[in-house]
């Protein structure tokens, strides 16, 4: 499955997008992201380690992951997903 | 040796908080023109660079003073005492920075005191273009220098 | 609450027709129920104005005012609003802006200017402190924002100035006041309402000061507001870092950067080459802020003769422009976007009804529509050349450019397809597709001033989750939610304090703030009920103007979007509104009842 960065996170990654196989949640995604790039440690996933950080913005094929399963929503093949630090412009 | 204040007009986005900080905390009202600290922006080359006094070692604003309002204190501060001050504008003419200045609204003299100790200018920006650094402390540029040319060597 | 204590007290009235300037004291009670800027320059206006009045007759007025909190430290308060009868929608025009120059205004001694009848020829107005006079500015007129503030600094030395460029000369209806060159109070006109009454220019130099009333409580309140600021992901780092276009790439994922004047849905996958991480790899000089403000959201830019054919050096864009000459007419070019942008700042024009204009134009010549002998050349969608040569054609008014200077729906209508026009009362909706972000659909409908997101941004809860994450898709509460912003907008923009503090700020610490400049000890409910008072304020100026009803565009109601999350949505607008007016305690029709306005004391 495809995971695109966006801001800050683009920085950290290194690139615009990469492909993995698919985690089982996004709460998988998001762990297995901090272990790949130390610099995302207490950026995606909550101190306790249990949500996504509140400052994180996580999208399951655009839709916002509050309006599906939480950080427990299954990710396929098929998904795609899109992570962002909290922005806003105007 | 007490404080002093240093500017990196790389981080200055030319918001002139620290003016206002400034004329507020000496006067408890927001008057740019009654601020210690300018800012000075060139548009061309999108480079701000705040102004204030430096506390000079040769200072020609207390050289000139007539009545000694202007003294170097024990801290190394060139202090203004508004109740010897003429009123002259002499030091206002003397400073080769520009950093004495005259109010025709409050007809008064005034500069920077680094607000016993607690720069307001220091504490509203919200980039950190200035900040109150112990000179002896400061740092060292020579090490800056070096440590560019050790990962120049390495690069090699 | 009395003058001295953030009010300055004057207000300066200007008559062009006459040549003649008198000062007069501010009217505290209705400084003190429309807060100042927006609300309070609206009231001044609705005071003195017929709502039917032709805007561009002489017999206009046209306002300036700061806020309440202008030219104070609080974060971000360096702004004032223009205020008039808007000639492009006929709705009340009002339109806010940073920089310096609200703050030196002040300085000056002055909360406001009153703009009467017309000057016989050009003339700017000149104020260093008690000196006002009007003066000749024959010399000026013709000459852009950058051309004239140059001449009018070697002219008067170092004044803030707000002058206005051809565009506001020649009746370009969505020519923008532009104030320390690149600050622009954009939308609605308010550059050709100034631009009718001959004048060009408002010079202004201050050396007093602005008090508040209790100085103890301000600076604690101003000191816990900036440090919230400072601390904020958005308002400490993002905004800083990449500005107001680092929201394309998301915008673009949920599926609502609407594309080819939306006619192919809101998915742009070009979307990556004109966001705001583009411009910081590579035309981003450094960051900006306007006066007071530790969020510095401004762009300064330059792409370099050998990188580009659109080369050149300014501010900008933010993301709604970014959009409008981006997406929305296809274009994926980031030195285009930058280039027409800048040409906006340098001739005073709105980017957002700009860039819509062109992208309907666009649209309106690949159905046949327009005959390319009316263009001079084809016009389709992603031609980069093309949308800049339409920008530069607007701005001196040559050939088809002045029909674009009429915006989108003149422009459409002229052509028989009104219905092709994105816009709501005459003007073009932003960058957000309301099929895919509903409540952002109901701002657009409902917002005093036509087509426009900072009236209410929606799409602070409904993508950003600020403060509060609610589902874009879904109709459900957005009524009760957006009277809520559009109320706390009100208020923010007439504190003189920048909406962008609000993705940081809520009501407690706006009204905190204001609680201490002016003195009062009015509860944040008080406080907030004056939000509702000016947006009733306007309201009944647009009612009593004949404004056309609240509604959208066919193209929002009727067709779906073709692809992307939101794949299959139009705007449910109906079942909003019924909510929206509901929560506004107005009638089915939209309209507040008499009881209403007596609870509101209008």
């Amino acid at each position: 499955m495809n995971v695109k960065f966006f801001a800050t996170y683009r920085k950290i990654v290194g690139q615009g997008c990469i492909d993995i196989p698919a985690p089982g949640t996004v709460l998988d995604l998001l762990a297995e992201m901090e272990r790949r790039y130390p610099a995302f440690r207490g950026q995606l996933l909550s101190a306790d380690g249990t949500d996504k950080s509140p400052e994180a913005i996580v999208l399951v094929c655009g839709r916002h992951i509050e309006h599906l399963d939480g950080v427990r929503t299954v990710l396929t093949e098929q998904d795609y997903v899109a992570l962002t630090p909290l922005v806003a412009g105007g | 040796m007490a404080m002093h204040l240093v500017v990196d007009p790389k981080k200055c986005k030319a918001c002139r908080s620290c003016e206002l900080a400034c004329s507020f905390g000496h006067n408890g009202e927001f008057n740019p023109r009654l601020s210690c600290v300018t800012i000075f922006h060139y548009e061309d080359a999108a480079i701000t660079v705040p102004v204030m006094c430096m506390q000079c070692d040769e200072s020609a604003c207390a050289k000139v003073c007539p009545t000694n309002a202007l003294t170097r204190n024990t801290d190394g501060l060139v202090v203004h005492d508004p109740f010897k001050c003429l009123v002259c504008k002499m030091c206002v003419s003397a400073c080769p920075l520009g950093n004495i200045s005259y109010s025709p609204l409050k007809a008064k003299v005034f500069k920077c005191d680094l607000c016993d100790g607690d720069p307001q200018c220091v504490k509203f920006c919200p980039t950190g273009a200035i900040s109150a650094v112990d000179p002896t402390e400061a740092p060292d540029k020579k090490q800056l220098a070096a440590d560019k040319l050790k990962a120049l060597a390495e690069e090699a | 609450m009395a003058v001295g204590n953030a009010w300055v007290g004057t207000i300066l009235r200007v008559n062009l027709t006459e040549g003649t300037i008198a000062k007069e004291p501010l009217n505290m009670k209705d400084a003190n129920d429309y807060v100042g800027a927006r609300g309070l320059g609206t009231k001044y206006y609705c005071n003195e104005v017929d709502p039917k009045i032709d805007p561009l007759s002489p017999e206009n007025k046209l306002v300036f005012m700061t806020g309440a909190l202008t030219g104070t430290f609080a974060p971000s308060a360096g702004r004032y609003e223009v205020v008039s009868k808007s000639p492009l929608t006929g709705t009340i025009g009002a339109a806010n802006s940073g920089g310096h120059f609200g703050p030196e205004l002040k300085y000056a001694g002055y909360d406001g200017i009153i703009f009467e009848g017309k000057a016989a020829a050009p003339v700017y107005l000149y104020i260093n402190d008690d000196v006002v006079e009007l003066r000749d500015a024959s010399h000026l007129w013709g000459k852009n924002v950058h051309e004239a503030t140059d001449l009018l600094e070697q002219e008067v030395g170092k004044f803030r100035i707000a002058t206005i460029a051809p565009s506001g000369e020649n009746g370009v209806l969505f020519a923008g006041v532009m104030n320390d060159k690149n600050r622009a109070a954009g939308r609605g006109g308010m550059g050709a309402v100034m631009g009718s009454k001959n004048l060009k220019a408002v010079v202004v130099r201050g050396t007093g000061s602005v008090k508040v009333a209790r100085p103890d409580g301000f600076l604690k309140e101003t000191l816990r507001t900036r440090t919230m600021l400072r601390e904020h992901p958005v308002c400490g780092e993002g905004l800083a870092a990449y500005g107001t276009e680092i929201l394309v790439n998301i915008i673009n994922e949920v599926g609502g950067l609407p594309k080819n004047n939306g006619r192919d849905g809101a998915v742009f996958e070009g979307a990556y080459e004109i966001s705001g991480e583009k411009l910081a790899e590579g035309a981003l000089v450094k960051n900006q802020g306007c006066f007071g403000c530790t969020i510095a959201c401004g762009r300064v830019t330059k792409i370099e003769p050998d990188e580009s054919e659109f080369y050149g050096f300014g501010e900008g864009p933010e993301y709604e422009a970014g959009w409008s000459f981006g997406a929305d007419c296809g274009v994926d070019d980031i030195a285009a976007v930058l280039k027409a942008n800048w040409i906006c700042n340098e001739e005073g024009m709105d980017p957002i009804t700009l860039g819509a204009t062109i992208a309907c134009a666009m649209e309106l010549f690949e159905l046949g529509a327009i005959p390319e002998s009316d263009i001079g050349f084809p016009l389709r969608f992603g031609d980069a050349a093309a949308m800049v040569r339409c920008v530069r054609m607007t701005a001196d008014g040559e050939g088809f450019g002045k029909l674009l200077g009429q915006g989108s729906y003149r422009l459409a209508e002229h052509y028989g397809h009104p219905e092709l026009s994105m816009s709501v009362k005459k003007q073009e909706m932003p960058a957000y597709d309301g099929r895919a972000i509903q409540g952002i659909a109901l701002e657009y409908a409902t917002s005093n001033r036509g087509g426009c997101h900072v009236r209410g941004y929606m799409i602070s809860p409904e993508v950003l989750g600020l403060p509060v994450k609610t589902d874009p898709l879904v109709t459900e509460g957005k009524g009760a939610l957006l009277k809520t912003f559009q109320d706390l907008t009100a208020l923010c923009d007439s504190t003189g304090i920048c909406l962008f503090t609000t993705f940081a700020l809520g009501l407690p610490e706006l009204a905190g703030l204001y609680r201490e400049a002016v003195g009062t000890d009015e509860t944040d409910e008080d406080i907030l009920l004056k939000g509702e008072r000016i947006w009733n304020l306007e309201k009944r100026f647009n009612m009593a103007a004949g404004v056309e009803k609240d509604t959208l565009p066919p193209r929002l109601l009727r067709e779906e979007l073709p692809s992307g999350p939101a794949k299959g949505k139009v705007a449910e607008l109906q079942v909003m509104l019924a909510d929206y007016y509901e929560a506004r305690g107005w009638t089915d029709e939209g309209e507040p009842t008499a009881a209403k306005f007596d609870e509101l004391s209008l």
